[in-house]
């Protein structure tokens, strides 16, 4: 079989830059796990200990901490799915000339800083915020929402619904449209075409979405920081505590391994879950589905388009609400950003950031990083996503769980190991070496998309191709890569969003001469949040829908997005 | 073969007395890079023009700054120990003195001239650049009677009302030492200050820095905490009138920013001479006057008016209330671990 010899040559250069730029501080996080000593300067044992590990087993509060996360990340997932559809299938039957603002929707709030966000959420969920305003209206009791799980839950779902939709969209934007017309003519209705048709064609983004959406939330502690004023504990936290605080790494690393396992774990079963309902992808027989009472049936029909659009508008405005109270605090005339009172209209934010050239130059900076970390990403993880897929060879599942590994680690542990080889590390220039953790941490993300691209191939074009005496390249050239473009162009605006806007491991890696502007921003933040920050998040926000409308105007989005 | 004489060289160089390797470091040459770890936002202002701007003219240097917050900067510091990126890093008060003992910045020297003006009390575990203590602050619209003293927080009309500060932190800290001396416990028997702590429980919210506090404020979230005073007069001039910062009977808890040279700097001179101006009237006149940072050094006057707002003179820093740092730092993991089980879990 051809695959089988070419898989692994494929999937070797993600491999190697796996091999160069991850598993050497993993190795250094799993190293320090195994240490007995908690002293700061104690010299590295090879000789392995338990201690940390049974310190974890033993205590309530850290099990309490990793069950709470979990299942936090699980409901986040799940929201994130059922806002998720409706904005997806929205997209997917929006007019071409709509279809960029659409999009823009879903893009703008990916790109707005995930600290501006949470404040977004701040402003909504406060005591004398707008939800509990509007319960005062309906005559109820005011709650006090923000600080504490839900707030947080929420505030998870507005920053990573956005990847939900995008791998949603992506399959579902490929499905035959006659399908539903098929469903439709055999006399289902729009809820029954939804679950015997569109759900189940659509389960394999569905399971990049959801995977992507568990991992990032369960390892997150940004936003539960922020609006879970502190009293929400969530592993992430935790691992920033032991490490950065009380700088006990092996209490730190032994928790960070811990949650690699049990992130492993679940995209292992989520992955096992996808593939049981989809039995026709390994050409299984097809499972019969019981079928539904007639009644109940015609009830969901009633109700089920109402709940559709209700969900739809609610996703919309849990996405683009925080960005209006952003753009609106962006003028206000307070010197913090937090401040949730109007005190007068001002310009003196955007002053403020065009007169400070250093924003300017990170932002140069962190312009370069993106797009380098995209390019590189891509060199890589569409051939893995090609081996992966379509490939036979021994070992491709485990290679598969590896390649998702530094998804499921979180950021802050990686910066733990990152500082454990601090030394070795610094000896590269620096921006190769940021641009070496950046493609590690977006390359998953990208391989996760592109995954699901090239399982939603039709491979009938390419065997015809093959079969007229097209050589192997040409049919890359002419079939699959205009095939794949759209699932392309979307992993490409992920890897280059997240290279852009990451900060946990940037971190520790900037140095005095190569700042990137996030980073920037956290480190403003983490002694007083002024508003120019909302004016640089307004910024963007006006730059990206720029953006959006010039690609528009050279090549007609409609043109881009639509196979 | 070059490799080691390359390590050789690195290892009489380390192991070299002090004196030696001084003489290398001990002039500022033009073109220089200091590197400098630091808090962001009006303290990086002031430092650009009090301190970075006329280094950089006088000696054709460059100052490079590296913003963020404590935490990141002191594990980089300690991951870097004897082979510094950093050639200054910012810490507060236990930290700087911690990180003396461990070997990663320098005790003080009387190299900084103007290290002679710093308070006895601001010249341990490197230069102390502000005295910013921590206390009481209030939202008087929340409270039944003005609070005069850290028991005032058990008062029924607080109940439910409190919002705590996390532990470790500089707030915090001082939270939780004032507690255990307040309910007859030390630094050496914190077990009174965990006990009463969570006695308050329900706290209206547990906070972890100023911006997250004032954001609480704005909200009406909760009436009381501990925090700066600081930061919240200038918050509370700027933004929230009805926020006191109170002035307990037990004193206000000691918090100081402190400038450390990295053991192993390669600008040994231009570190000091950095820090010497830092440690100026001008530089520290703009600290009083802008964010309300009271003076660390003794030869500086200020308008009876802003002096009233901060600690200057012996008497009132004499009056701060210290700690035994040494023990504060040993016991940290342990009350961390203990603060998130018992209090903020």
């Amino acid at each position: 079989m051809k695959a089988a010899s070419t898989g692994p040559v494929l999937a070797a250069p993600y491999f190697l830059w796996l091999m160069a730029a991850f598993a050497a501080p993993l190795g250094a996080v799993a190293l320090l796990s195994v240490q007995e000593s908690s002293e700061l300067f104690a010299p590295l044992s090879l000789n392995p200990s338990a201690i940390q590990y049974l310190d974890l087993a033993t205590d309530p509060f850290s099990r309490r901490t990793i069950l709470r996360t979990l299942a936090l990340g699980a409901c986040v997932t799940l929201a994130s799915a059922i806002l998720g559809y409706p904005i997806a299938l929205w997209l997917t039957r929006l007019p071409p000339g709509w279809r960029p603002l659409g999009f823009a929707c879903v893009l703008v709030p990916l790109l707005t800083n995930v600290v501006v966000r949470s404040l977004g959420i701040i402003l909504l969920l406060a005591p004398g915020g707008l939800v509990s305003n509007a319960l005062a209206l309906l005559g109820l009791p005011r709650v006090n929402l923000l600080f504490g799980w839900f707030a947080v839950g929420l505030a998870l779902t507005q920053v990573f619904l956005p990847y939900m939709v995008l791998a949603l969209y992506d399959v579902l934007e490929a499905q035959e449209k006659r399908l539903a017309e098929a469903a439709a003519g055999l006399g289902a209705g729009p809820v029954v075409t939804f679950f015997r048709v569109t759900l189940p064609l659509s389960l394999q983004g569905l399971r990049a979405g959801v995977v992507i959406v568990f991992l990032l939330s369960s390892t997150a502690y940004v936003s539960a920081t922020l609006v879970g004023g502190r009293q929400v504990m969530v592993s992430g936290m935790v691992v920033l505590k032991e490490g950065l605080e009380i700088l006990n790494y092996p209490a730190a690393s032994a928790l960070a391994m811990v949650m690699l396992a049990a992130s492993v774990l679940v995209t292992f079963l989520i992955g096992r879950a996808i593939g049981f309902a989809t039995p026709w992808i390994a050409a299984r027989p097809p499972r019969r589905l019981p079928s539904m009472p007639r009644v109940l049936v015609a009830l969901l029909e009633t109700i089920g388009p109402a709940v559709s659009r209700i969900l739809l508008a609610i996703a919309l405005l849990l996405l683009l609400f925080p960005l209006v109270l952003v753009a609106v605090s962006s003028f206000n005339n307070s010197p913090q950003a937090t401040v949730a009172q109007w005190l007068g209209f001002t310009w003196r934010w955007y002053a403020a950031v065009l007169d400070n050239d250093r924003y300017l130059a990170d932002a140069w900076v962190s312009l370069k990083l993106g797009l380098a970390a995209t390019v590189v990403s891509l060199a890589i993880a569409l051939p893995a996503a090609l081996a992966l897929v379509r490939g036979t060879f021994p070992g491709r599942e485990a290679l598969s769980a590896f390649f998702m590994l530094p998804l499921a680690l979180p950021g802050i542990a990686i910066g733990l190991g990152m500082l454990r080889l601090l030394q070795w590390f610094t000896a590269l220039p620096a921006f190769l070496g940021i641009l070496a953790v950046h493609v590690v941490l977006v390359a998953p993300f990208m391989l996760a998309m592109l995954r699901a691209s090239v399982a939603a191939l039709d491979r009938g074009l390419e065997e015809a191709a093959s079969g007229l005496g097209a050589p192997p390249w040409r049919v890359f050239l002419r079939i699959v890569l205009p095939q794949l473009a759209p699932g392309i162009a979307v992993a490409c605006l992920i890897g280059f969003l997240i290279s852009f806007g990451e900060v946990t491991v940037t971190a520790f890696l900037t140095t005095a001469r190569l700042q990137t502007l996030p980073v920037r921003l956290y480190a403003e933040a983490s002694f007083s949040l002024e508003n120019t920050i909302n004016a640089i998040s307004t910024a963007f926000i006006l730059l990206t829908v720029a953006l959006l409308l010039l690609m528009h105007r050279l090549v007609p989005l409609d043109r881009v997005w639509r196979r | 073969m070059t490799s080691t004489t390359r390590r050789l060289l690195l290892g009489a160089g380390a192991a070299a007395p002090f004196a030696f390797v001084r003489s290398a470091v001990a002039q500022i040459r033009r073109g220089d890079e200091l590197t400098v770890g630091v808090w962001g936002g009006m303290q990086e202002r002031i430092l650009r023009e009090f301190v970075a701007t006329p280094l950089e003219q006088q000696h054709g240097v460059k100052i490079n700054f590296v913003l963020g917050g404590t935490p990141e900067r002191r594990a980089r510091a300690y991951a870097e120990r004897g082979r510094p990126s950093f050639d200054i890093v910012y810490l507060n008060i236990f930290e700087s003195r911690q990180a003396v003992r461990d070997g990663v910045t320098q005790a003080p020297t009387d190299r900084v001239a103007n290290a002679a003006n710093l308070y006895p009390v601001a010249k341990l575990g490197g230069y102390g650049v502000a005295f910013n203590p921590v206390t009481i602050v209030y939202d008087r619209r929340a409270v039944a009677s003005p609070m005069t003293s850290w028991k005032d927080f058990w008062r029924p009309d607080l109940r439910g009302k409190v919002i705590w500060p996390t532990y470790p932190g500089a707030q915090g800290t001082a939270a939780l030492l004032m507690a255990a001396k307040i309910w007859g416990g030390s630094e050496n028997d914190i077990d009174p200050a965990f006990r009463q702590i969570a006695a308050l429980k329900p706290f209206a919210a547990i906070q972890g820095s100023q911006d997250q506090l004032y954001t609480m404020f704005d909200q009406q979230v909760g009436a009381a905490s501990v925090e700066f005073g600081s930061f919240t007069r200038a918050y509370a001039e700027s933004r929230n009138p009805n926020i006191v910062i109170a002035d307990p009977v037990e004193g206000q808890a000691i918090a100081t920013n402190v400038a450390c040279i990295t053991v192993g700097t390669q600008k040994q001179a231009l570190a000091e001479a950095w820090i010497n101006l830092h440690l100026s009237p001008e530089c520290q006149r703009a600290y009083a006057e802008r964010i309300y940072y009271s003076p660390t050094i003794r030869n500086l006057t200020l308008p009876a008016d802003l002096t009233a707002k901060l600690v200057m003179g012996e008497e009132a820093v004499s009056k701060l209330v210290d700690f035994d740092w040494d023990v504060v730092i040993r016991n940290q993991p342990r009350w961390s671990s203990r603060f998130t089980r018992e209090i903020a879990g």
